[in-house]
Protein backbone atom coordinates (compact mmCIF):
# COMPACT_ATOMS: atom_id res chain seq x y z
CA UNK A 1 0.00 0.00 0.00
CA UNK A 2 1.45 3.36 -1.08
CA UNK A 3 2.70 5.49 1.81
CA UNK A 4 2.01 2.78 4.44
CA UNK A 5 -0.12 3.38 7.54
CA UNK A 6 0.81 7.07 7.70
CA UNK A 7 -0.90 7.58 4.36
CA UNK A 8 -3.87 5.51 5.59
CA UNK A 9 -4.19 7.92 8.51
CA UNK A 10 -3.95 10.85 6.10
CA UNK A 11 -0.68 11.97 7.63
CA UNK A 12 1.56 11.94 4.58
CA UNK A 13 1.06 12.89 0.98
CA UNK A 14 3.93 10.79 -0.36
CA UNK A 15 5.60 7.70 0.99
CA UNK A 16 9.25 6.83 0.42
CA UNK A 17 10.47 6.09 -3.12
CA UNK A 18 8.98 2.79 -4.26
CA UNK A 19 11.47 -0.05 -4.54
CA UNK A 20 11.24 -2.54 -7.38
CA UNK A 21 11.98 -6.25 -7.40
CA UNK A 22 15.20 -7.36 -9.07
CA UNK A 23 15.10 -9.94 -11.81
CA UNK A 24 17.61 -11.23 -14.35
CA UNK A 25 17.35 -13.52 -17.27
CA UNK A 26 18.46 -17.14 -16.84
CA UNK A 27 21.19 -16.25 -19.34
CA UNK A 28 22.70 -13.59 -17.10
CA UNK A 29 26.42 -14.25 -16.77
CA UNK A 30 28.62 -13.98 -13.70
CA UNK A 31 30.11 -10.68 -14.77
CA UNK A 32 26.66 -9.18 -15.20
CA UNK A 33 25.42 -10.44 -11.83
CA UNK A 34 28.47 -9.38 -9.83
CA UNK A 35 28.66 -6.04 -11.65
CA UNK A 36 25.02 -5.31 -10.86
CA UNK A 37 25.44 -6.19 -7.18
CA UNK A 38 28.57 -4.05 -6.94
CA UNK A 39 26.81 -1.06 -8.52
CA UNK A 40 23.91 -1.36 -6.05
CA UNK A 41 26.21 -1.69 -3.04
CA UNK A 42 28.00 1.47 -4.18
CA UNK A 43 24.66 3.30 -4.40
CA UNK A 44 23.51 2.05 -0.99
CA UNK A 45 26.82 3.09 0.57
CA UNK A 46 26.38 6.64 -0.75
CA UNK A 47 22.78 6.71 0.50
CA UNK A 48 23.81 5.64 4.01
CA UNK A 49 26.64 8.17 4.03
CA UNK A 50 24.17 10.91 3.10
CA UNK A 51 21.60 9.84 5.71
CA UNK A 52 24.25 9.60 8.46
CA UNK A 53 24.93 13.31 7.90
CA UNK A 54 21.28 14.11 8.69
CA UNK A 55 21.67 12.84 12.24
CA UNK A 56 24.46 14.93 13.72
CA UNK A 57 22.61 15.20 17.07
CA UNK A 58 21.54 11.57 17.31
CA UNK A 59 24.80 9.68 17.84
CA UNK A 60 23.21 6.25 17.99
CA UNK A 61 21.44 6.64 14.64
CA UNK A 62 24.46 8.26 13.02
CA UNK A 63 26.60 5.37 14.28
CA UNK A 64 24.16 2.84 12.80
CA UNK A 65 24.24 4.44 9.35
CA UNK A 66 28.03 4.76 9.47
CA UNK A 67 28.24 1.10 10.42
CA UNK A 68 26.09 0.27 7.38
CA UNK A 69 28.49 2.28 5.19
CA UNK A 70 31.39 0.12 6.35
CA UNK A 71 29.30 -3.06 5.96
CA UNK A 72 28.47 -2.13 2.35
CA UNK A 73 32.14 -1.42 1.67
CA UNK A 74 32.94 -4.86 2.98
CA UNK A 75 30.34 -6.35 0.65
CA UNK A 76 31.89 -4.50 -2.29
CA UNK A 77 35.24 -6.10 -1.40
CA UNK A 78 33.65 -9.58 -1.34
CA UNK A 79 31.96 -8.91 -4.68
CA UNK A 80 35.19 -7.84 -6.33
CA UNK A 81 36.87 -10.99 -5.02
CA UNK A 82 33.97 -13.02 -6.40
CA UNK A 83 34.39 -11.33 -9.74
CA UNK A 84 38.06 -12.29 -9.81
CA UNK A 85 37.29 -15.86 -8.85
CA UNK A 86 34.70 -16.21 -11.58
CA UNK A 87 36.44 -14.48 -14.43
CA UNK A 88 40.09 -14.97 -13.48
CA UNK A 89 40.68 -11.28 -14.09
CA UNK A 90 40.53 -8.00 -12.19
CA UNK A 91 37.31 -6.07 -12.86
CA UNK A 92 37.52 -3.80 -15.87
CA UNK A 93 35.47 -0.89 -14.59
CA UNK A 94 35.39 0.83 -17.96
CA UNK A 95 33.86 -2.25 -19.53
CA UNK A 96 31.38 -2.63 -16.67
CA UNK A 97 30.44 1.04 -16.95
CA UNK A 98 29.68 0.50 -20.61
CA UNK A 99 27.68 -2.57 -19.77
CA UNK A 100 25.56 -0.72 -17.22
CA UNK A 101 25.21 2.44 -19.28
CA UNK A 102 27.56 4.39 -17.07
CA UNK A 103 25.54 3.81 -13.90
CA UNK A 104 28.40 2.31 -11.92
CA UNK A 105 28.94 5.51 -10.01
CA UNK A 106 26.47 4.89 -7.22
CA UNK A 107 23.44 6.58 -8.74
CA UNK A 108 21.10 3.68 -7.98
CA UNK A 109 20.78 1.73 -4.74
CA UNK A 110 19.09 -1.50 -3.65
CA UNK A 111 15.55 -1.82 -4.96
CA UNK A 112 16.52 0.17 -8.06
CA UNK A 113 15.82 3.41 -6.21
CA UNK A 114 17.81 6.46 -7.41
CA UNK A 115 20.09 7.60 -4.55
CA UNK A 116 19.41 11.28 -5.23
CA UNK A 117 15.65 10.76 -5.01
CA UNK A 118 15.94 8.76 -1.77
CA UNK A 119 18.21 11.36 -0.12
CA UNK A 120 15.89 14.14 -1.22
CA UNK A 121 12.95 12.29 0.36
CA UNK A 122 14.88 11.51 3.56
CA UNK A 123 16.33 14.97 4.18
CA UNK A 124 13.40 16.31 6.23
CA UNK A 125 12.34 12.96 7.69
CA UNK A 126 12.79 11.72 11.23
CA UNK A 127 14.68 8.72 12.54
CA UNK A 128 11.79 6.26 12.19
CA UNK A 129 11.11 7.02 8.54
CA UNK A 130 14.80 6.90 7.62
CA UNK A 131 15.23 3.58 9.43
CA UNK A 132 12.14 2.20 7.71
CA UNK A 133 13.49 3.14 4.28
CA UNK A 134 16.83 1.55 5.16
CA UNK A 135 14.98 -1.64 6.23
CA UNK A 136 13.11 -1.73 2.93
CA UNK A 137 16.46 -1.51 1.14
CA UNK A 138 18.00 -4.28 3.21
CA UNK A 139 15.05 -6.55 2.44
CA UNK A 140 15.62 -5.85 -1.25
CA UNK A 141 19.33 -6.62 -0.91
CA UNK A 142 18.49 -9.84 0.93
CA UNK A 143 16.12 -10.83 -1.87
CA UNK A 144 18.68 -9.91 -4.53
CA UNK A 145 21.46 -12.07 -3.05
CA UNK A 146 19.14 -15.05 -2.59
CA UNK A 147 18.21 -14.78 -6.27
CA UNK A 148 21.85 -14.42 -7.25
CA UNK A 149 22.86 -17.47 -5.23
CA UNK A 150 20.22 -19.44 -7.16
CA UNK A 151 21.18 -18.01 -10.54
CA UNK A 152 24.92 -18.59 -10.36
CA UNK A 153 26.44 -21.99 -11.02
CA UNK A 154 29.90 -21.50 -9.52
CA UNK A 155 29.86 -23.12 -6.05
CA UNK A 156 32.20 -20.63 -4.39
CA UNK A 157 30.29 -17.64 -5.78
CA UNK A 158 27.03 -19.21 -4.65
CA UNK A 159 28.39 -19.53 -1.11
CA UNK A 160 29.49 -15.89 -1.13
CA UNK A 161 26.03 -14.73 -2.22
CA UNK A 162 24.46 -16.85 0.50
CA UNK A 163 26.78 -15.28 3.07
CA UNK A 164 25.94 -11.80 1.77
CA UNK A 165 22.22 -12.54 2.03
CA UNK A 166 22.69 -13.71 5.63
CA UNK A 167 24.54 -10.49 6.42
CA UNK A 168 21.77 -8.38 4.90
CA UNK A 169 19.37 -10.21 7.24
CA UNK A 170 21.60 -9.21 10.19
CA UNK A 171 21.54 -5.57 9.00
CA UNK A 172 17.77 -5.78 8.88
CA UNK A 173 17.56 -7.12 12.44
CA UNK A 174 19.90 -4.40 13.75
CA UNK A 175 17.84 -1.70 12.05
CA UNK A 176 14.63 -3.22 13.47
CA UNK A 177 16.11 -3.21 16.98
CA UNK A 178 17.13 0.43 16.70
CA UNK A 179 13.72 1.35 15.29
CA UNK A 180 12.10 -0.38 18.29
CA UNK A 181 14.14 1.83 20.62
CA UNK A 182 13.29 5.00 18.70
CA UNK A 183 9.51 4.52 18.46
CA UNK B 1 21.51 -1.78 -20.56
CA UNK B 2 21.26 0.23 -17.35
CA UNK B 3 20.99 -0.93 -13.75
CA UNK B 4 17.32 0.07 -13.68
CA UNK B 5 16.54 -2.46 -16.40
CA UNK B 6 17.06 -5.14 -13.75
CA UNK B 7 14.11 -3.95 -11.68
CA UNK B 8 10.42 -4.27 -12.20
CA UNK B 9 7.95 -2.35 -10.08
CA UNK B 10 5.81 -4.12 -7.53
CA UNK B 11 2.07 -3.45 -8.01
CA UNK B 12 1.03 -0.86 -5.46
CA UNK B 13 -2.42 0.28 -4.30
CA UNK B 14 -3.39 3.71 -3.02
CA UNK B 15 -5.02 3.94 0.40
CA UNK B 16 -8.37 4.59 -1.30
CA UNK B 17 -8.01 1.46 -3.41
CA UNK B 18 -7.18 -0.54 -0.28
CA UNK B 19 -10.20 0.85 1.59
CA UNK B 20 -12.44 -0.12 -1.31
CA UNK B 21 -10.84 -3.57 -1.63
CA UNK B 22 -11.28 -4.31 2.08
CA UNK B 23 -14.88 -3.06 2.03
CA UNK B 24 -15.82 -5.32 -0.87
CA UNK B 25 -14.02 -8.51 0.23
CA UNK B 26 -14.48 -10.93 3.08
CA UNK B 27 -11.43 -11.10 5.39
CA UNK B 28 -10.94 -14.74 4.35
CA UNK B 29 -10.34 -13.65 0.77
CA UNK B 30 -7.03 -11.85 1.28
CA UNK B 31 -3.84 -11.60 3.36
CA UNK B 32 -3.43 -8.23 5.05
CA UNK B 33 0.10 -7.98 6.45
CA UNK B 34 1.57 -5.28 8.68
CA UNK B 35 5.38 -5.49 8.35
CA UNK B 36 6.16 -2.72 10.86
CA UNK B 37 7.50 -3.19 14.38
CA UNK B 38 5.26 -4.60 17.17
CA UNK B 39 5.19 -1.26 19.02
CA UNK B 40 3.92 0.49 15.89
CA UNK B 41 1.28 -2.21 15.43
CA UNK B 42 0.15 -1.78 19.04
CA UNK B 43 -0.25 1.97 18.53
CA UNK B 44 -2.42 1.58 15.45
CA UNK B 45 -3.07 -0.83 12.63
CA UNK B 46 -5.63 -1.59 9.98
CA UNK B 47 -8.28 -3.88 11.53
CA UNK B 48 -7.63 -7.53 10.74
CA UNK B 49 -3.99 -7.02 9.79
CA UNK B 50 -1.58 -9.81 10.67
CA UNK B 51 1.64 -8.52 12.25
CA UNK B 52 4.76 -10.00 10.64
CA UNK B 53 7.68 -7.58 11.23
CA UNK B 54 9.94 -7.25 8.21
CA UNK B 55 12.89 -8.92 9.92
CA UNK B 56 10.73 -12.01 10.67
CA UNK B 57 9.17 -12.29 7.22
CA UNK B 58 11.59 -14.92 5.93
CA UNK B 59 10.77 -17.31 8.81
CA UNK B 60 7.02 -16.69 8.81
CA UNK B 61 6.15 -16.94 5.13
CA UNK B 62 3.89 -19.92 5.87
CA UNK B 63 1.45 -17.50 7.54
CA UNK B 64 0.72 -15.94 4.15
CA UNK B 65 -1.59 -17.93 1.90
CA UNK B 66 -0.06 -17.77 -1.60
CA UNK B 67 -3.47 -18.55 -3.13
CA UNK B 68 -4.88 -15.21 -1.96
CA UNK B 69 -3.96 -11.63 -2.85
CA UNK B 70 -1.68 -10.02 -0.26
CA UNK B 71 -1.73 -6.39 0.82
CA UNK B 72 1.37 -5.25 2.69
CA UNK B 73 2.04 -2.02 4.55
Amino acid sequence: MEGGLRAWQGMVAHGPPEAGMAFFSPAADAEEIVGLAWALEEGSKLFYQGVAEHFTQDKETKQMFNWLVSAEMNHEKHLLETYETLTGTKPDFERLRTKFSGSLNGTVMEGGVPVKEALEWAKDKGVSESLELAMAMEVNAFDLYIKMSRAIEDEKARQIFEKLSEEEQVHLEKLANLLDKKI
Amino acid sequence: MGVLDYFKSIPSMTTEEVRQFLAEKHPDEYNLVDVRQPKEYEMDHIPGANLIPMAELKDRLDEINPEKPTIVY
